[in-house]
């Protein structure tokens, strides 16, 4: 390996970002002299307090936060016809410690004892910090849902990799339950919303900081329209708030080459990381890159994030599953994603196939959660009246399942479970038995770990000064480092919550 | 009364999708552009600049071109599905709610397929491509 040059990035990013800078007559040839001498001549198309790009879960929620803090001018612009991003495709789930429901259900919980859960998810290369930071303030931004209008189910549920339950749930199951409530808060408080608008490359003034950006006005996703240049200023900042790259199998192949095209997502196809790429080109800190989560609670039945994902994200609590070819359970079903992952890929016939792992689950307890009738109906999941069925429909070996069972059963009466080490809490008083639903799981990629590095105020990280870029900010799945190796559920939503409010913060004090 | 009025037209815009069976059959080559038949009179007219900014279009029409003449609660009652389904209507769903620009859907001189089916599978019996 070569030794880098001193100097050799910051010479290329300021090459670039005099590239940024529509035809401006930058000094690119002589990168050493003082950049205070070279000058910026940007012609604005528009000129804005705060602009922001991407309009899920971050961007809403730093639109709003800004507009409360006294913004008068805020911007949101969003490549795709629909706001939402890919949150509005998300499960819906949002954990919070000390919340309300938490003292209702009578469980202790911290922002420590979150985190803590988390650091041992992330695999010792979490931010503490940045994780810190976000559950101290994940109930403020959960009231920020609830004053927008979102509902929640009145019962909280433990997720895999969590020591309690702290997680809440949107009554439609889906991020969209947020996402529509915070839009209409954002049109309220005159929040300016710009569909098919794509980020192209940031500009950069005479000192190197981030003014504004150039954004491609009229972009018709997928039927090739481009649109026209247009050049935004951003008086106060700009925050990036595109989400992850899930569906670039390019890049995320270049990261991870066990995630091929042939690997589905649960993520909209819009879910590329453009704006990611741009951050990195002027000097962004790439971080955990490879570090690309699989939903363990997918289907191998159904396309993208579907019906059995919520389903089973609230049913493995009190389920067990199953390898059809010896009827044996082989994880712990509330285990972090990564692990139940990796253990479901594990799962194949005699030829190496994929043979994905049955989740058999009480139908008294399964019709709890209405995605039950969901996944009936759309014919992803599957209802018995007795074992026998249920064994021959999927080539189960019988009494090696049934002996499972009792043994599982044992297991809910005493608490605890001796195969897997599971927490059974959520699963106390709950027997398997008759009828049975169940549903095949097969891993699909869901969330992206890595991405750009920021610190506790959302501010982007140079990676040559190690100093924030001035005016730039990113929120959200499209930073990296928060959840090192495998982020627990329900804990992207207070992330980008927490981190978009912060980065309107830090935007009206600059 | 306004709302009488609505009621009727509603129900000739039914009749009309009912009869009209598969939705292919209402895309016709007009004069060196494919259409729909029940927008016949633009064609005659040339008058492109019903939907496109110009006679001579070079852009695709705005989001909201279509709502200039058809209302978009009509179109929310005429596409309303069963309680348990209630949040499948494409008009006005669980995702979206009532802000997916109609030519996600629709094509006026083209096919398309419902946005929702790149996940979903609902049927819509009625659509309209």
């Amino acid at each position: 390996m070569k030794e880098p040059k001193e100097g050799h990035q910051t010479d290329r990013r300021k090459f670039l970002a005099g590239m940024g800078v529509a035809g401006a007559a930058i000094g690119l040839a002589a990168p050493s002299i003082a950049l205070g001498a070279v000058k910026c001549d940007t012609q604005w198309d528009q000129e804005h307090e705060i602009v922001i790009i991407g309009s899920g879960f971050a961007g809403l929620a730093a639109a709003i936060q800004a507009k409360r803090l006294g913004a008068k001018d805020v911007v949101i612009f969003e490549k795709m016809p629909v706001f939402g991003g890919n949150s509005a495709f998300n499960g819906g789930l949002f954990a919070a410690p000390n919340s309300p429901l938490q003292k209702k259900e009578g469980v202790k919980d911290s922002p420590e004892q979150m985190v803590a859960d988390q650091l041992k998810s992330g695999r010792g290369i979490a931010y503490q910090e940045l994780l810190l930071h976000v559950a101290k303030n994940a109930s403020k931004a959960l009231q920020m849902t609830l004053d927008a209008g979102a509902e929640y189910f009145p019962y909280l549920q433990q997720l895999g990799g969590h020591s309690v339950p702290r997680t809440y749930q949107t009554v439609q199951a889906v991020g969209a339950g947020i996402t529509q409530p915070l839009l209409n808060e954002c049109k309220k408080l005159g929040v300016r919303l710009v569909n098919r608008a794509k980020f192209d490359s940031f500009i950069f003034d005479d000192k190197g900081k981030v003014v504004g950006a150039r954004i491609n006005q009229g972009y018709y996703f997928g039927r090739g329209k481009k649109g026209n240049p247009i050049n935004v200023r951003s008086a106060r900042g700009l925050l990036i708030a595109t989400g992850g790259f899930a569906r670039n199998v390019g890049l995320r192949s270049a990261q991870d080459p066990t995630l091929t095209a042939e690997v589905p997502s649960t993520n909209p196809p819009n879910a590329t990381g453009e704006a990611l790429l741009e951050m990195f080109r002027v000097g962004a800190v790439p971080v955990h890159m490879s570090y690309i989560q699989t939903g363990p609670w997918a289907s191998p039945d159904e396309d993208g994030f579907g019906y059995v994902s919520n389903y089973s994200i609230y049913n493995f609590a009190h389920s067990i599953s199953v390898y059809p070819k010896t009827g044996r359970r082989f994880m712990n079903e509330i285990a972090d994603r990564k692990t139940r992952s990796d253990a479901e890929l594990q799962c194949r016939d005699d030829n190496g196939k994929p043979l994905p792992p049955i989740t058999i689950t009480s139908y008294e307890h399964a019709k709890e959660h209405p995605t039950m009738k969901k996944v009936l109906k759309y014919g992803v999941g599957w209802k018995f009246d007795t074992l026998e069925e249920l064994a021959k429909h999927f080539n189960i070996p019988l009494e090696p399942l049934k002996k499972q069972i009792d043994e599982y059963n044992g297991y809910v009466k005493s608490g605890v479970d001796k195969q897997f080490g599971k927490p059974m809490e959520k699963a106390k008083g709950k027997y398997l038995k008759a009828p049975f639903v169940t549903v095949r799981n097969w891993p699909k990629v869901h969330y992206c770990q890595g991405g750009a590095q920021i610190d506790v105020h959302a501010r982007v990280i140079d990676s040559t000064s190690w100093k924030p870029i001035p005016g730039l900010y990113a929120a959200g799945e499209v930073t990296g480092g928060m959840h090192g190796v495998s982020r627990l559920g329900s804990c992207s939503i207070p992330d980008c919550m927490v981190m978009g409010m912060t980065a309107a913060e830090s935007m009206m004090k600059s | 009364m306004k709302t009488l009025s609505k009621g009727i037209l509603l129900a000739i815009v039914m009749m009309f999708v009912a009869s009209s069976g598969f939705a292919t059959e209402t895309l016709k080559q007009f004069d060196g552009i494919k259409g729909r038949t029940f927008h016949a009179d633009f064609y005659n007219e040339k008058a492109c600049d019903t939907c496109h900014s110009s006679k001579t279009p070079l852009s695709l029409p705005a989001d909201d071109a279509c709502l200039s003449c058809h209302d978009q609660d009509d179109l929310i009652a005429a596409t309303s599905r069963p309680d348990d389904e209630k949040w499948q209507n494409p008009h006005n769903n669980m995702h979206y709610g009532k802000d997916v620009p109609c030519m996600e859907c629709h094509g006026e001189h083209e096919s398309r397929k419902p946005m929702c089916q790149g996940c979903h599978s609902f049927k819509y019996t009625k659509f309209n491509q």
